[in-house]
């Protein structure tokens, strides 16, 4: 199932746009919840990295639209017995839509986002754009964790504590985050201009590249000059 | 040919460099040798345009030339692509992308066709022995396998001018080896090359001038041989000669006291890409007042045990044990107030805004105590050993790698714990920072504390460490006195000279 990684990530982006679309146009709940369910079951599947925080954090957007749209519409004068399937239906297209794209962030390396855009001909600020839109909030996502390795690797205990020490924690990872943050952004502009990156040349890539894109080169398949 | 003549940058009203005039012949690489904090990298940075182009300066003032025309005359992108650059810190031009697109970028960027990328990768991986890096994402793997990779980079657009500051960092014996021996390949597809390192002997047989840079001027040039032999020039700008006459006094030299950090059978969850656990057999002690060397290949595990120790990488198997307590359930942060951490990259392990929070963090172990008066003013006292009791205020982020690391031992000292793990530090050939880690291991010793230093600087180990460990294979291969660990059979494996052999000078 792996190999599903492997899949060019524009026609990820495209099945993305699809579920979404399909998700948000189905006029009932039930189908709506069977797309979502079959979305988070291809997640579990091919054991996407970060599975388990996009539960999480799935779990607790279904739990907060239920009650809010429940009680909402409880306000306006519907019955629970009606306002229900409307939450569910909510629910369940934000959580196909989030995990149709978790699915295309999660699998699609920057550089096979830049190898996919640059074989499709892509103008290269396009190509920077979409490789820097998919590519960073995982990057960010692995700059919290190393934040939070180097506090631990300092003394701070930020394991075993109460759930809102644990939050607090969490928030003064804000900081240095920026931080990181600013110095990412330079460091991916400063890689670009060293390497000759020119907005006026489109750009070429090793990889080949087809309805998948080549994860590594295979060294022995290729001729030396 | 680069010609730069009486070149002045300053920033934030300081003159970094004062006037400074030199040459890069076609074919005669040039390497600039230099204390921390005498302009290297600023020289490099100018020298290849990266400022002012990409970073500003407040001064920048002479002429640079390269080949017939003025920098001036240059436009960025046809500058940058006639020139190759490799920086002190990778993280600054490195982000998550696959080794492969790493070494490509400057060719995919130039539009160059697919299997003519694909040729030159091949060849460059072959050339510089990094095939097993293929495939890999550049940000997990270690120090030297990530310069390897930039390296890579730099040289596969074959461009005119390729600088490189303090390209051997975090390199083994066998990658600077290999390192050298392309660029010494390479002079005739790249004519000019610039260099910036404190440990000239490693690329001695690629460099044709040394030129000693001391406060932001030249000390003096010489042919690289000529300058290998002398003495008084290195010591004057600061930096240990190349040829050691001496071996200073070993801290920690009388051994034996508790054992402190003891690791038994331990095997790492994390595994290589064949599916074998990256370390599998890791049995060590480190004992009160013992000063330990530890080396290994680029990729060999080094980091991976010390994240292991540290709690930061899940242990499938063994035992760690800290001051004679089972520590193998203990969280990170406990088994940190006993094990002290200082890593290749110190900016990693800051997350304070100020250099005072950073060291008060150390003292106290918590954030809330950071702002209490008498945590703050021990605080204090404790940076003035490692002189930075002027940049208390500064941001940690703010300041120099030398000076990060110096931090990173202040801290480390303030946090009295009874290990101590340094993984390469950045100070190995600058006097003034060799000072500032004998001072250290004095402290340690005095202290009784364990101290386990990893390098790939073999001098410095053999200088420092009277007891070696071998990280090979998964496991500790060799353990024992540094002199019979020179000779032993897991050191002979490497095959890395020895501290004591002969420096290759170039012809």
């Amino acid at each position: 199932m792996k190999r599903l990684y492997e899949v060019n990530f524009l026609v990820k982006l495209v099945a993305a746009f699809l579920v979404m679309a399909a998700a948000w146009l189905v006029a009932s709940p039930w189908p709506a919840v069977l797309i979502a369910a079959l979305v988070v079951l291809l997640l579990c599947v091919t054991r996407v990295p970060g599975l388990g925080g996009y539960l999480k954090g799935a779990a607790i957007l279904v739990a907060m639209v239920l009650v809010t749209w429940s009680i909402n519409l409880g306000l306006q004068g519907q019955p629970l017995a009606e306002a229900l399937p409307t939450a569910v239906r909510m629910a369940a297209r934000l959580v196909a839509t989030t995990a149709a794209f978790f699915f295309v962030m999660e699998t699609s390396t920057p550089g096979s986002i830049l190898a996919a855009a640059s074989a499709a001909r892509f103008p290269p600020m396009a190509t920077l754009v979409l490789s820097l839109v998919f590519g960073i909030i995982p990057m960010l996502r692995e700059e919290f964790l190393r934040i939070a390795d180097a506090q631990r690797a300092r003394g701070m205990e930020i394991d075993g504590v109460p759930f809102h020490t644990r939050l607090r924690y969490a928030l003064a990872r804000g900081i240095p985050l920026l931080v990181q943050s600013i110095r990412m952004a330079q460091a991916i502009s400063t890689a670009l201009a060293v390497n000759g990156f020119d907005a006026a040349t489109k750009r070429t890539t090793w990889r080949q590249v087809g309805l998948l894109v080549e994860p590594r080169l295979p060294l022995n398949e290729v001729r030396k000059p | 040919m680069l010609a730069i003549e009486d070149l002045v940058v300053a920033y934030q009203g300081q003159d970094v460099l004062h006037g400074i005039s030199l040459q890069v012949e076609p074919g005669c690489g040039a390497l600039v040798c230099g204390a921390g904090a005498s302009g290297k990298s600023t020289l490099l940075a100018t020298a290849c345009g990266v400022v002012p182009r990409l970073v500003n300066a407040e001064r920048v003032t002479g002429r640079l030339q390269l080949g017939e025309r003025d920098f001036a005359e240059i436009k960025r992108a046809e500058l940058f692509s006639r020139v190759g650059i490799v920086f002190q810190n990778l993280d600054d031009q490195l982000f998550d992308l696959e080794v492969e697109d790493v070494v490509a970028a400057p060719l995919e960027n130039r539009g160059v066709p697919r299997a003519e990328i694909r040729a030159r990768l091949a060849e460059l991986f072959e050339e510089l022995a990094i095939q097993d890096l293929g495939g890999r994402r550049v940000l997990t793997l270690s120090g030297g396998e990530r310069r390897m990779a930039v390296l890579a980079g730099a040289l596969a657009a074959r461009p005119e001018l390729l600088v490189l500051d303090e390209p051997t960092t975090g390199l083994d014996p066998a990658a600077r080896l290999r390192l050298e021996r392309s660029l010494s390949a390479v002079r005739d597809r790249i004519p000019l090359i610039l260099a910036a390192d404190q440990d000239a002997a490693s690329l001695a047989g690629a460099m044709g001038r040394i030129h000693l840079l001391q406060a932001g001027q030249l000390a003096g040039s010489w042919p690289t041989a000529e300058a290998l032999a002398l003495r008084t020039p290195w010591l004057e700008a600061g930096l240990l000669p190349p040829r050691r006459q001496e071996r200073p006094v070993r801290a920690g030299a009388a051994a034996g006291g508790r054992v402190l950090l003891a690791v038994e059978g331990l095997r790492t969850r994390l595994t290589r890409p064949n599916g074998e656990p990256v370390l599998h057999d890791v049995t060590l002690e480190l004992r009160a007042g013992e000063v330990t060397g530890l080396v290994g290949r680029n990729g060999a595990g080094k980091s991976t045990l010390i994240q292991t120790v540290l709690g930061l990488a899940p242990l499938a198997a063994g035992r760690i044990v800290i001051e004679g307590e089972p520590a193998e359930r203990w969280t990170a942060a406990r088994r940190a107030r006993r094990v002290g951490y200082l890593p290749q990259n110190m900016r990693r392990m800051l997350f304070n805004l100020s250099v005072l929070d950073e060291i008060a963090f150390s003292v106290g172990g918590s954030t809330a105590t950071i702002g209490d008066p008498e945590i703050r003013a021990r605080a204090a006292r404790a940076l003035a050993p490692f002189g930075l009791a002027d940049k208390a205020e500064a941001s940690p982020f703010a300041l120099s790698a030398r000076e990060q690391a110096l931090l990173g031992l202040a801290c480390l000292d303030a946090a009295g714990c009874a290990v101590a793990i340094l993984d390469e530090p950045l100070l190995a050939r600058d006097r003034q920072g060799r000072a500032m880690l004998d001072l250290f291991l004095r402290r340690s010793h005095e202290a009784g504390r364990a101290v386990l230093l990893i390098s790939h600087d073999l001098e410095l180990i053999d200088d420092l460490c009277p007891r070696l460990l071998i990280l090979a294979d998964g496991r500790i291969a060799a353990d024992g006195p540094t002199e019979g660990g020179w000779a032993s059979p897991a050191f002979q494996a490497l095959g890395w000279p020895a501290p004591e052999a002969p420096w290759r000078i170039a012809s």
